[in-house]
């Protein structure tokens, strides 16, 4: 499978691009599935279509999807609730649900929603691309960091936990089987790593981690991004570059949106032009090796798979 | 003259444990039977669990018996044996086991908190930081005194050099069987104390480590406290732990027994002066200075760290504490009392046989004169012990070499395992202080705060203080901040059976009293070592340091009796809830 | 007859129970820290210290009870950490 991540500010066109490149690979490369991580969605319009939280086939070998990342993300917290209330009976004076509200707004729960998402989705073996209409860039950029962010937490707690199982070996060794009464409840505790939930647990997220970390790095990703020739977007576009090699992962083409091709620009935007050409210019130099793409300012922005296909069988190609 | 000694100890114990402490437990404890103890209450098989009341007591015996019941009335022989006797008799009965008692109930009151942490109540918050910082010096004079003890031993007696570094290797073995195998617990207990016996008799028999540099063994101390207290507890401190009461329990039940059967009469005066030259080899009054030499025994106030940090959360009925706090400091009364008695019979001897210059010691006059010196210049002064403890369960059989090495060991193994917890929680309570730090200059917080700095810091300052330092200048220096601690621990007890036990005025001034006398005593005996001790150290590295800690000791101690003073004042609170 | 031998029972069986608490003590004492100090990590959030991505928090949560409590019971006790601390070392 093959998936291919569109990145880029709000106002860029990155959903129009995004759209625009899954209904031309759906012409001739297979079943598309084009998703939308984006809370602030616009693929539908893109589409000139009501899209949803399920699945929806547009045309032949085109699907879409908005994923509802606040819904995601309560029905995490809810299941997590439930598990939680069921083993932590004891835990009676520990506040779950004051504990829960400080989880929902905490930092990093909307990247791991969207990376759990992202999870989901490339799992669906029906479709052989996959495109992904991305959050805004901070967030995508921490979605991107998190396999290496975990793997280095992952590693420290696990070596804290073997430390812990081997404390309570040799405490077993003397006093036998580690078993705890709290509160009315015997709590076995156990030293050995099989057994142990904790560690089975870090070990199965770790080896995810690292999966998901290979998949990013992969031949069979595909980053790019979108961004329009003027001179702030270029530094947030080396940002991101910089930012994507610091996890090993490639930046493929950038896609440079609504360049104003004038051939007698009145004297109000000549100006414009100008900073049109200096910062091509230096996109050239700053990204050798990344090929650069551009796509005019359109007299409309294209709604509905025809113009779609038209953009992409213009410009995209 | 032995066994009527050790029954007579042991009556007094006995019968001071039915009557006085019972009376306490009734009057001043107010102990209800029905009343749950935090153990019960709070239990959550974490820190708070309750213990059968004898386990908890043999627990809390082995806590706090280590070198100091043993070194101090070694020292105190030069008095003469009646008064060492009479203030372990009668300071432990009044004083000390009320001390240790009143410190594990109030504890147990307060929900297992400590003591320390009691008196910021009672008193005001400044009296739980004197606490930390009367615990640091106190940790860093126990490093330097103990040092010197065990050099002193290692030094002179290359039996008991060869035994403890071989115990060593035994407790590491034991850890490894014990916590890294599933051999069976007893069998690996067994094991260890054959190994244990194997170290001492190969020690006895083959003393191969002679190394006769007192200065050489401070060395060897300080890599091996540097090493042990950075390694994992289980590797060595836990299982040297363990099998140190084993050495206890044996050393205490062999010699108590030799007492019974030895009958042998004292050739050691009874009472040689008031003040003969001990401290510092300075004329050093009876009175105040007792509790500089004779600390652990008689009194010592690391016992209420012990008592309200661990037993008093393990206590599973109020009526058992009398036997695991009064009954255990007794406990530690009668091993110094078998101390005593051994040195008492057999002392005389073994100078004699060391090639001690007998005319020094001809008169009790000139014992107090000249018994101090002539001690250190044979057998040492803590190998008059170890050689009179032989000499002493010679009666019963055993080898006199064999119980040297034994005896030797005994105080060794003790002063071994102290050193190592003395550092690491020297190193904790090092970063604690720097605290303040973090917030100016994290950078130096980071450094002075790391463990190894910490642990070389609190090692290496102990040997800076007794590399040139003689035991009988280092020794009253950490019993004098031991005492007082026990200063503030009596205080506070003073103060919680004034205000909220609200105890008979009688039994106030039953606590009130000794506390007063103990932080009068103490106060007036530090400042006289600060005056007339300390001035006779002859080294420098030595002498300034234990200076300044005596100066801020008593500078603490006078703001601590001004807030006693407001505190008791103040007296009982209204029926609100203290808590 | 019984009754004799129900209570050198109870008594040897104390020793044994205390002798093996002996044994440990420390090294329990070393666990209980471990765990706290793990579950301190795991929940850093609640505290304002760095703590892991929260999708690793969310994973590891409903298997940490223990560590979880451990960590309520030692909150407790923090104002009176030092004498603990003290308290486990046996110096004397």
């Amino acid at each position: 499978m093959k998936t291919y991540f569109f990145l880029g500010k709000g106002g860029v066109g990155k959903t129009t691009i995004a759209a625009s490149f899954g209904v031309g690979t759906s012409l001739d490369n297979g079943n598309v599935l084009v998703v939308s991580l984006d809370p602030a969605h616009n693929l539908g319009d893109a589409f000139n279509s009501t899209l949803s939280n399920k699945i929806k086939k547009i045309s032949d070998n085109l699907s879409a999807v908005e994923v509802d990342i606040e819904k995601m993300i309560k029905e995490y917290l809810n299941e997590l609730a439930y598990k939680m209330k069921n083993t932590y009976r004891y835990l009676t004076t520990f506040n779950l649900d004051r504990y829960f509200d400080i989880l929902r707004h905490s930092p990093g729960i909307e990247e791991y929603a969207v990376l759990e998402a992202i999870k989901r989705f490339i799992k669906l073996k029906e479709f052989d691309t996959i495109v992904f209409d991305t959050p805004p860039t901070g967030i995508t950029i921490r979605v991107f960091a998190m396999p290496k962010l975990s793997l280095l937490w992952t590693d420290r707690l696990i070596k804290m936990r073997k430390r812990i199982l081997d404390r309570r070996k040799m405490v077993e060794n003397v006093k036998g089987r580690f078993e705890a009464k709290i509160e009315g409840e015997t709590v076995v505790l156990t030293s050995d790593e099989k057994e142990d939930d904790v560690m089975q647990e870090l070990v199965r997220y770790r080896a995810e981690m690292e999966e998901l970390r290979n998949f990013f790095s992969s031949d069979n990703t595909t980053v790019n991004v979108v961004t329009m020739p003027e001179e702030l977007a270029l530094f947030e576009t080396k940002r991101i570059s910089e930012s994507l090699s610091e996890f090993k992962i490639k930046l493929r083409t950038i896609f440079l949106n609504k360049v104003i091709q004038c051939k007698k620009p009145p004297e109000g935007i000549k100006g414009k032009i100008k900073e049109q050409e200096e910062v091509l210019k230096k996109m050239r130099e700053e990204f050798r090796g990344i090929q650069i793409k551009e796509i005019p300012l359109l007299e409309h922005s294209p709604r509905g798979i025809e113009e779609l296909k038209e953009l992409y069988n213009n410009y995209l190609i | 003259m032995t066994a009527l000694l050790a029954i007579i100890g042991g009556a007094i114990y006995i019968i001071g444990y039915m009557v006085y402490g019972r009376r306490l437990e009734k009057e001043v404890v107010k102990a209800d039977p029905n009343r749950p103890t935090p153990a019960v209450k709070l239990r959550d098989n974490v820190d708070y669990m309750p213990a059968n009341k004898f386990v908890l007591y043999g627990h809390h015996f082995a806590s706090i018996a280590g070198a100091g019941p043993i070194v101090g009335p070694a020292l105190a022989m030069v008095w003469g044996w009646l008064p060492s006797i009479l203030w372990i008799w009668f300071g432990n009965l009044f004083i000390g086991s009320v001390h240790d008692y009143l410190a594990l109930m109030a504890s147990v009151r307060y929900d297992g908190k400590s003591v320390q942490w009691i008196s910021g109540k009672l008193m005001t918050p400044k009296t739980k930081y004197a606490f930390e910082l009367f615990v640091y010096f106190a940790l860093l004079l126990v490093i330097a005194a103990f040092m010197n003890v065990f050099a002193g031993l290692a030094s002179s007696t290359p039996e008991i050099a060869t035994a403890s570094i071989l115990f060593i290797i035994v407790a590491m073995i034991e850890g490894y069987i014990m916590y890294r195998t599933k051999m069976n617990f007893s069998a690996a207990s067994i094991i260890g104390v054959i190994l244990l016996i194997l170290a001492i008799v190969i020690g006895f028999k083959f003393p191969f480590i002679k190394i006769a540099s007192k200065q050489a063994w401070y060395v060897i101390q300080f890599i091996y406290i540097i090493i042990a207290a950075s390694l994992p507890v289980w590797i060595l401190l836990q299982p040297r732990d363990y099998l140190n009461a084993y050495i206890l329990w044996f050393g205490l039940i062999v010699g108590g027994l030799a007492a019974l059967i030895a009958f042998k009469g004292f050739s050691w005066p009874a009472f040689t002066v008031f003040s003969p030259n001990l401290i510092s080899g300075q004329p050093s009054p009876f009175w105040p200075t007792v509790p500089l030499i004779i600390a652990c025994g008689a009194l010592s106030g690391f016992h209420s760290i012990v008592a309200s940090g661990t037993s008093s959360k393990q206590l599973d009925n109020e009526l058992s504490g009398l036997l695991v706090g009064y009954g255990g400091m007794f406990t530690e009364g009668f091993l110094s009392t078998i101390v005593v008695l051994s040195i008492a019979a057999f002392g005389m001897t073994v100078l004699k046989e060391a090639g001690g210059d007998m005319a020094k010691l001809a008169s009790p006059a000139l014992i107090g004169k000249y018994g101090a010196g002539v001690i250190g210049s044979t057998v040492g002064k803590v190998g008059i012990f170890t050689h009179s403890y032989g000499k002493l369960v010679g009666s019963i059989g055993i080898p006199y070499k064999l119980g040297v090495t034994f005896g030797g060991l005994w105080v060794s193994a003790f002063i071994l395992t102290t050193l190592d917890t003395s550092n690491r929680l020297a190193r904790f309570a090092w970063g604690e202080i720097w605290e303040p730090v973090k917030k100016t200059s994290e950078g130096f917080y980071k450094f002075i705060a790391n463990k190894w700095v910490g642990s070389i810091i609190a090692a290496g300052l102990g040997m800076l203080i007794v590399w040139g330092g003689t035991l009988g200048a280092l020794w009253p220096g950490f019993a004098g901040a031991n005492q007082m601690l026990a200063s503030i621990a009596m205080i506070t007890a003073a103060v919680w059976v004034r205000n909220v036990q609200k105890a008979k005025k009688v039994w106030q001034y039953a606590v009130l009293i000794p506390a007063l006398f103990l932080w009068v005593t103490v106060t007036v005996a530090l400042i006289w070592y600060l005056f007339v001790a300390v001035p006779a150290i002859k080294a420098a590295t030595t002498k300034y340091p234990v200076a300044i800690f005596t100066i801020i000791m008593i500078i603490l101690n006078f703001i601590l009796i001004g807030d006693f003073l407001g505190a008791f004042r103040k007296g009982p609170k209204p029926e609100a809830e203290v808590k | 007859m019984k009754k004799l031998s129900d209570l050198l029972r109870k008594f040897f069986g104390g020793i044994d129970e205390g002798l093996k608490e002996a044994s440990v003590s420390l090294i329990e004492k070393e666990l209980e820290e471990t765990e706290n100090v793990f579950a301190l990590l795991t929940m850093g959030f609640l505290s304002g210290i760095p703590s892991p991505p929260t999708g690793l928090v969310l994973r590891l949560l409903p298997y940490m009870q223990r560590e979880i409590y451990v960590m309520m019971l030692r909150s407790k006790n923090l104002d009176d950490v030092f004498a603990e601390t003290a308290g486990t070392f046996d110096i004397d």
